[in-house]
């Protein structure tokens, strides 16, 4: 038990939570500094929209699952329906979640959304239509993380309540089964 | 207390205690007693080679469907295809949150397992669309695994090559380009969607990314060879070979009179992105 102290008052994952920010990191600052080292708009919007990329598949696919155990994804089924699923660990595993790892990946998750929108607004009150192209694209890809992860916190939330009711209700037939039976 | 007081004891206890029991006689050579139940599944991500994305946890499963209608506008390929980007790899063994019992390297094997899995779909995405494949089976269908990732590097592609080719602007020839086949892609999806046809949006723009294929080639092609006879001839082919593939998911999606409407502007579009890819020298 003391093992487990130990590690809440630190990042349970280190190399994850170091993963899941350095894309993020690596694309808002390559595209705020390469206009001072690169001329050519064309590298700037590849290599932005490459970074902008992996984080997000690093994301929904790696630091979803270890850092808050959470994860979504769209399926197709027979009808040729779509539909989104929304996968979570049971209650135990995740109070047992570090605090320190959701804490960063909630609010690394929001603030570059809010960077981007600020970036898109420069570029906007520039009339660089371009480089509003590269916004937008990597604004998409952080807003869709975002909106995943959000409804699969609180498809979690509502299993979580359900569960909690239907054990309630299930211990209290079986405590009025077990009275009745005594009696 | 007498032996005829003694409550028969539940089933599962009596397994229990026979257990113990049979531990503590083969103590002198067993391996130590757990000191605690073993603990549930935690974050471990279970090891599959299934193409289908499996669910998270095997024990215990908790999937919940949302309501069939298009989700909200996504980007790249992410899995979905991107998409709604693909589902990851997993990788047996406790790669918990509880911080005992991580192997230091395990960080590395899902992302390459999970990589192989993308790489082995886009290609599989890519011989179902584009190549001619008598065993195809229903063409609505065969897009069912959809993901974005294969259109977004054919895009990316396309305008890098068009760029390079460009001898002057060639900033803007790239932008142009990434710009018209992105909104040229969702609003194929929309006209195909408002013309009453039964197409999911992202399996559309999955699909017409990856008819961008052919018109990678004959890019590339044009950009090797500059004589404007052999762009004529390879565009044009190139071209008939991207309709010829877009042609069977999107007569499908829609009423069979309607069937030109939808296909008229997918045509448009692959021509002009051709004449593009001649105007370039």
């Amino acid at each position: 038990m003391d093992r487990i102290q130990n590690t809440e008052e630190n990042y349970a994952n280190p190399k994850t939570c170091f993963f899941h920010v350095i894309f993020k990191a690596a694309a808002l600052a390559f595209y705020v500094l390469s206009a001072l080292f690169f001329d050519s708009f064309v590298i700037i919007f590849v290599v932005t929209v490459l970074l902008a990329a992996l984080d997000f598949w690093v994301v929904k696919n790696v630091s979803g699952r270890i850092l808050v155990g959470l994860r979504w994804w769209n399926e197709i089924n027979e009808q040729g329906e779509s539909v989104w699923k929304f996968e979570c660990l049971d209650q135990e595993s995740l109070a047992r979640m570090n605090k320190k790892d959701s804490w960063l990946f909630w609010w690394t998750l929001y603030l570059t959304a809010v960077a981007w929108v600020f970036l898109g607004i420069f570029s906007l009150i520039r009339f660089q239509a371009d480089y509003l192209l590269v916004v937008g694209v990597c604004l998409s890809l952080s807003v869709a993380n975002i909106v995943g992860f959000t409804k699969c916190r609180k498809d979690a939330r509502k299993q979580i309540q359900q569960f909690a009711s239907q054990t309630i209700a299930s211990r209290f037939s079986s405590t009025l089964q077990s009275a009745f039976s005594v009696v | 207390m007498s032996h005829g007081d003694t409550i028969p004891l539940h089933p599962s206890s009596q397994s229990d205690i026979d257990e113990i029991e049979s531990l503590i006689n083969a103590a002198p050579s067993a391996t130590v007693l757990p000191a605690r139940p073993p603990s549930p599944p935690r974050a471990s991500i279970p090891v599959s080679s299934s193409p289908a994305p499996p669910p998270f946890l095997p024990a215990k499963p908790a999937t919940a469907g949302a309501p069939p209608l298009p989700p909200p506008s996504l980007g790249v390929n992410v899995a979905s295809a991107a998409a709604a980007v693909p589902p990851g790899g997993r990788l047996q063994g406790g790669i918990g949150a509880d911080g005992f019992g991580s192997a230091p390297n395990t960080l590395t094997e899902p992302v390459w397992d999970t990589v192989k899995r993308d790489l082995s779909r886009i290609v599989s995405n890519l011989k179902l669309v584009v190549f001619p494949n008598p065993f195809r089976e229903d063409p609505g269908k065969a897009l069912r695994d959809w993901d974005l990732w294969g259109p977004f590097f054919f895009i990316i592609f396309l305008g890098l090559t068009l760029s390079w080719s460009a001898s002057v602007k060639k900033s803007e020839v790239f932008a142009v380009a990434f710009a018209v086949l992105a909104a040229g892609a969702i609003i194929l999806t929309v006209n195909v969607l408002l013309l009453g046809g039964h197409i999911i949006f992202f399996q559309s723009l999955s699909l017409l990314g990856y008819c961008l294929f052919p018109l990678d080639i004959g890019a590339l092609i044009c950009m090797l060879k500059n004589n404007v006879i052999i762009k004529i001839v390879v565009v044009t082919i190139t071209l008939a070979w991207s309709s010829w593939a877009a042609y069977p998911f999107m007569s499908a999606a829609v009423n069979p009179r309607r069937k030109a409407l939808a296909l008229y502007p997918v045509f448009l579009m692959y021509v002009s992105v051709g004449f593009l890819i001649i105007a370039i020298d």
